[in-house]
Order: structure tokens, then C-alpha cells, then sequence
């Protein structure tokens, strides 16, 4: 997993917990790189979820809330990091609908080694989308962050219902229908 | 502040200087990386600018680079003897070159060149700069900046004026070999014509002379006169094969769907069968294009042959069909006299009949050769002396020119 996330993820922690908080769940954890994370590295998913797993026990916030808001957060900070991506949209559902086919094909360009998520459309119209969302990772609810922010950054809103395929949350449908 | 606080204030700082090192150990191996490429990005560049130079001088095609409103820019060795113009003295624009007559062909040409990004086969005639006209062939395509703008043209020009005069001069001597054709054909004609009216006069003549003399003439001398008559036949029936044979031209005007079986069924009927004689069809012809009369003459001439060299007390003669890929093959195959290994190339030619019979010219198989030739087929035989023949041909599905 690509060191920004890391980075990321622990300022968000620092900003909303505090310092002490970062310091125990790394401390808790069994950390191949001992914490000490830079944003062009690359480190193991099983780092996040240790980091994920702990913060969730100490703040009794689940795992997918977690996500939900690290999602949330991350979009502010790729948006700031390529504004150029987000203005190529005119619309959420056009850029939701282009995950698989302009999005990741433009991370890859940075990160050829990232192992991203298929988001695979299934029905779209003017005003809703469904899409099939597919990882090992099962980090459902860090995509439906980034997606609650990709209709705030349009000024529009949505209902996304997300429906699990599979228990593990390794395949989830997303149901999204513009309000 | 509390030791608490400090350690947990070090352990970050701890991390952070890890982080600054893991990094910096990345940025350098990266640095390292593309220090590398770009090296290796030099080396070929400068390789394919050598090569490119390399046939830019030693390719044999003249080689013109020209801007998008056709001055042009460069001419190698090849284009500056082809055009005669040197352009490191003389500026000249690409219009200059092309003959006049060719202008409106250049213009579409050009714009569908500038439309597509590549025009490939373009043929036009240019003027030299010592006024000579000159057939080229072109390959053109447009040269893109980075932004996709178009900059140039680039051509590679062939003098093909050599091969357009010979095809020209190919042209006209298909004509003249047309004419000559159907000059002989008529010749044919008359000539057959001419030479069986005399042959009708003397075969009345000796029928004449036999009713007058019929008292007066030996047992041996009407035999003699009844021989003249049947060298007289068998003489006009040479006539008429030959010109048969001078008429099997290539002439795709009559191609119709053709069914072979109703076509021999149709032939059995007029060919003489005698009664010991049997002939089976054995499967289903097919139906296919061709021109009804030559296919008729083949079967015909097949089937005749297979009846007069009938030997036995009883006659089979069986014609089959099989598909063969491209080709239709047809076989007639008869129990009768069979014909020797040392005939089987020498039956085909023409005046080649192994049976100095009375009805046989020698033009038969031949002309069924010629036709089977026209239809990009094969014909040959297998046989066995006293046993019988098989003849077998084949027939291209899609004949020449007739697709």
C-alpha cells in the first residue's frame, strides 16, 4: 500500500486524537516498518489494517466509519494534489463512472505498482449509478468516503446504499442515486 | 512536561527521522534510475538519428520533406537527381513539380494525405526541372510536432516511368493481339468455309459418276468410290473440328449457372447409345458456372470417346463427381480397349488419335483439353490396356476472372 495513504491516515488521526493516539496504536501494533512511514514508499496492507483494527478498539468507532471519514479526508488531499484530474468532470456521476477506465489508468501512470480496486459500472443513467466494487482489501467504506465528497466538490448530494455480495466485503454493490 | 509526553514526543521524532532516511534512500535509487534512462534514452536517440541519416543518404527512392503549403525543405541525393533541382540554390514548391493535367488528382490526394496522416500507392506524372515528364509513385505521410500539429509532409518518390511505358506499350499490344485473334478466328472461318465446297462438289461429282457407271464399274471399283465417299466424310468432319477447335476462346459473355446433370442427362439422349451399351450416372451432378456449349463439347466428346472404344459384349460406361476444395472433378470411365501408358500425354495434342478411325479426327480430346484449360482445371487419365479408361477433370469453382 502506497506510503501517502499512511501518511495520511496518521495526520488524520493526529488532527482528530491527538499525538498520544498515533503513538499508542503504532506502539500497539506490530509494524514491519515500525511506524515510520514516507509518502513515496510502499509498506504492507497488513500495517493499515493493524493501525485500523487498534484505533477502532481504543476510539469504539468501527473499522468502516474509520474509513468512511479517512475517505472523506483523502479526497481533499488528491484533490489539492491534482486539481487537474477533478477539472477534466463536469459531473459526479461521469467522474464515478470513469473510476476503472480514466482514474486509475491515470494513477498508474504515477503509481504503476498500485494495487487499486475494480469499480465495474453496471447500470448508469443521468442520475444514478450502480457499480460492483472488488478488493481483497474490503475497503468499501473508504471508497463511499471519497464518494460523499466527489458530489459535496460538485455542489450535489446522493443516497449511496451499499449492498454486500460477498460477507467478507470483498465484493460490494454501490447503489448511488443523485438527490 | 510530563516524561510521558517526552517519550511519546521522541518515539515520533524517532519515526520521522526513519521516515526522512527511508526516503531519501528512495529518492536517491530513483535519481539513480533516472540518471540511467536518460542515459540510455541518449545513446538511442543518437543510434536512430545515425540510422535515420544513414537512410536518408543511402536510400536508393528519391526522399522529400516538404512544408504543410509544399515549399520543400529537403531532398536527398536520389530526389535531387530525379527532379534536377538543387534547393540549397533554388527554392521550389512541390505545385511546380506535379504536371498540370495531374493537379486536381494531387489536390484530393493532398488534402485526404493531410486527412488520414498517411497517403500510400499515389502515382502522378511531374516535370523536371530540364521540362522532362516523369511517372512517380509516391508513399506520402504528414510529420506531427508533439502536440499533434501537423509540420510536414514526407515522401518517398519512385521513378516508375519505365514501368508505365511498359505497361502502356503491354496495353496496347493486348489489343493488337485481340485483333490479330479474331482476324484468325474469321480466317478460320472462310478458310473451312472455302474448303468444304469443293469437297461437297466432288462428293456430288463421285455420287454422279457412281449412278451413271453403276453397270459399268467393277465389283472393286464401286468399293474404291464408296472409300472416296468415306475419305470425303471423315475429310469434312476434319474441317469442322478444326474449326471447332479454333473457336474455343476464352469469352466469359455466356457464364449462366450451369446443372451438369441435366446437361448430360440431355446429351445421352442425342448421343447414339447402341443397346449393348450402359451408362450409369452415379451421383448427382453438380451445378455450376460456366458457358453451356463448352461444357456440352466436353462432355460430349468424353462420353463419344468412351462408346467408340467400347470393346466388350457388354458396355458400362459410368460418370461420377466429387468435390475437391476449388474444384469440381468429374470422371467417365468405360470398360472398352483402354489406351497404352506411352498415349496418355499424346491424346491431348492436337492430330493425335491413336485409332485411325473413320469417325476420329484426332481433334476431339484436345479441344476438351483447351476448354478444361480455360476453366483452370486438369485433365487426365488412368487406364488399363483391354480393361478400360477412366478420364478424370477438374473445373475451377471460381474460374479466372469470374469471381
Amino acid at each position: 500500500m502506497k506510503g501517502i495513504v499512511f501518511r495520511e491516515f496518521l495526520d488524520l488521526v493526529e488532527e482528530k486524537f491527538g499525538l498520544e493516539m498515533v503513538d499508542e496504536i503504532i506502539t500497539k501494533s506490530d509494524l514491519e516498518s515500525g511506524g515510520a512511514y514516507t509518502s513515496i514508499g510502499t509498506y504492507s496492507f497488513s500495517e493499515m489494517l493493524q493501525l485500523l483494527q487498534h484505533l477502532s478498539a481504543k476510539t469504539n468507532i468501527s473499522i468502516d466509519n474509520l474509513l468512511l471519514i479517512y475517505g472523506e479526508h483523502l479526497f481533499a488531499v488528491l484533490g489539492n494534489s491534482y486539481p487537474g484530474l477533478l477539472e477534466t468532470y463536469a459531473d459526479p456521476i461521469e467522474m464515478l463512472a470513469s473510476i476503472e477506465d480514466h482514474i486509475h489508468i491515470e494513477v498508474r501512470k504515477i503509481y504503476p505498482d498500485a494495487e487499486l480496486p475494480t469499480f465495474i459500472v453496471e447500470e448508469r443513467t443521468e442520475n444514478s449509478l450502480v457499480m460492483i466494487y472488488k478488493s481483497s482489501r474490503a475497503m468499501h467504506h473508504f471508497g463511499l468516503g471519497l464518494m460523499n465528497k466527489t458530489f459535496e466538490y460538485f455542489n450535489s448530494s446522493a443516497t449511496i446504499v451499499l449492498e454486500k455480495i460477498k460477507e467478507d466485503g470483498t465484493e460490494v454493490k454501490f447503489i448511488i442515486n443523485k438527490n | 512536561m510530563s516524561q510521558e509526553k517526552i517519550d511519546i514526543l521522541q518515539r515520533a521524532l524517532k519515526r520521522e527521522k526513519a521516515a526522512r532516511k527511508a526516503a531519501e534512500k528512495i529518492l536517491e535509487e530513483k535519481s539513480g534510475e533516472l540518471y540511467f534512462s536518460s542515459q540510455k534514452i541518449k545513446e538511442l536517440l543518437a543510434e536512430k538519428s545515425s540510422q535515420l541519416q544513414g537512410i536518408f543518404e543511402n536510400i536508393v527512392d528519391a526522399y522529400v520533406v516538404m512544408e504543410i503549403n509544399g515549399d520543400i525543405l529537403k531532398f536527398n541525393d536520389s530526389a535531387t537527381k530525379l527532379f534536377g533541382y538543387d534547393i540549397d540554390k533554388e527554392s521550389i514548391n512541390a505545385m511546380d513539380l506535379i504536371h498540370k493535367e495531374d493537379y486536381e488528382h494531387a489536390f484530393s490526394s493532398f488534402s485526404e494525405l493531410q486527412a488520414n496522416g498517411f497517403y500510400k500507392d499515389y502515382e502522378t506524372r511531374i516535370f523536371t526541372k530540364y521540362g522532362k515528364v516523369k511517372w512517380v509513385h509516391v508513399n506520402g505521410s504528414i510529420v506531427f510536432d508533439k502536440d499533434k500539429k501537423p509540420v510536414a509532409a514526407q515522401g518517398i518518390v519512385r521513378d516508375i516511368t519505365e514501368i508505365k511505358n511498359l505497361e502502356l506499350q503491354k496495353e496496347k499490344l493486348v489489343l493488337k493481339l485481340e485483333k490479330s485473334n479474331d482476324e484468325l478466328h474469321q480466317y478460320a472461318h472462310i478458310v473451312s468455309h472455302d474448303l468444304k465446297s469443293p469437297l461437297r462438289s466432288i462428293d456430288a461429282l463421285v455420287n454422279w459418276l457412281k449412278e451413271d457407271n453403276l453397270e459399268k464399274f467393277d465389283e472393286a471399283s464401286i468399293q474404291n468410290i464408296s472409300l472416296i465417299e468415306t475419305t470425303l466424310e471423315k475429310m469434312e468432319q476434319l474441317i469442322s473440328d478444326v474449326l471447332n477447335y479454333s473457336s474455343v476462346a476464352a469469352d466469359n459473355s455466356n457464364i449462366i449457372d450451369i446443372n451438369t446433370n441435366t446437361l448430360v442427362k440431355e446429351l445421352l439422349n442425342i448421343i447414339y447409345i447402341p443397346n449393348h451399351i450402359e451408362i450409369k450416372i452415379c451421383n448427382t451432378l453438380p451445378t455450376i458456372k460456366g458457358d453451356k456449349t463448352k461444357l456440352q463439347q466436353v462432355f460430349q466428346n468424353l462420353i463419344s470417346n468412351a462408346i467408340k472404344f467400347s470393346d466388350k459384349e457388354k458396355g458400362l460406361i459410368e460418370i461420377d463427381f466429387k468435390n475437391i476444395d476449388d474444384f469440381y472433378q468429374f470422371s467417365i470411365k468405360d470398360n472398352g480397349i483402354g489406351v497404352e501408358k506411352r498415349y496418355h500425354e499424346r491424346i491431348f495434342k492436337i492430330f493425335h488419335s491413336v485409332n485411325n478411325s473413320k469417325d476420329s479426327s484426332g481433334i476431339g480430346l484436345s479441344i476438351v483439353k483447351k476448354i478444361v484449360d480455360l476453366y483452370g482445371g486438369e485433365i487426365w487419365l488412368t487406364s488399363e490396356p483391354n480393361v478400360g479408361t477412366t478420364f478424370f477433370f477438374t473445373l475451377k469453382k471460381q474460374p479466372n476472372g469470374r469471381s
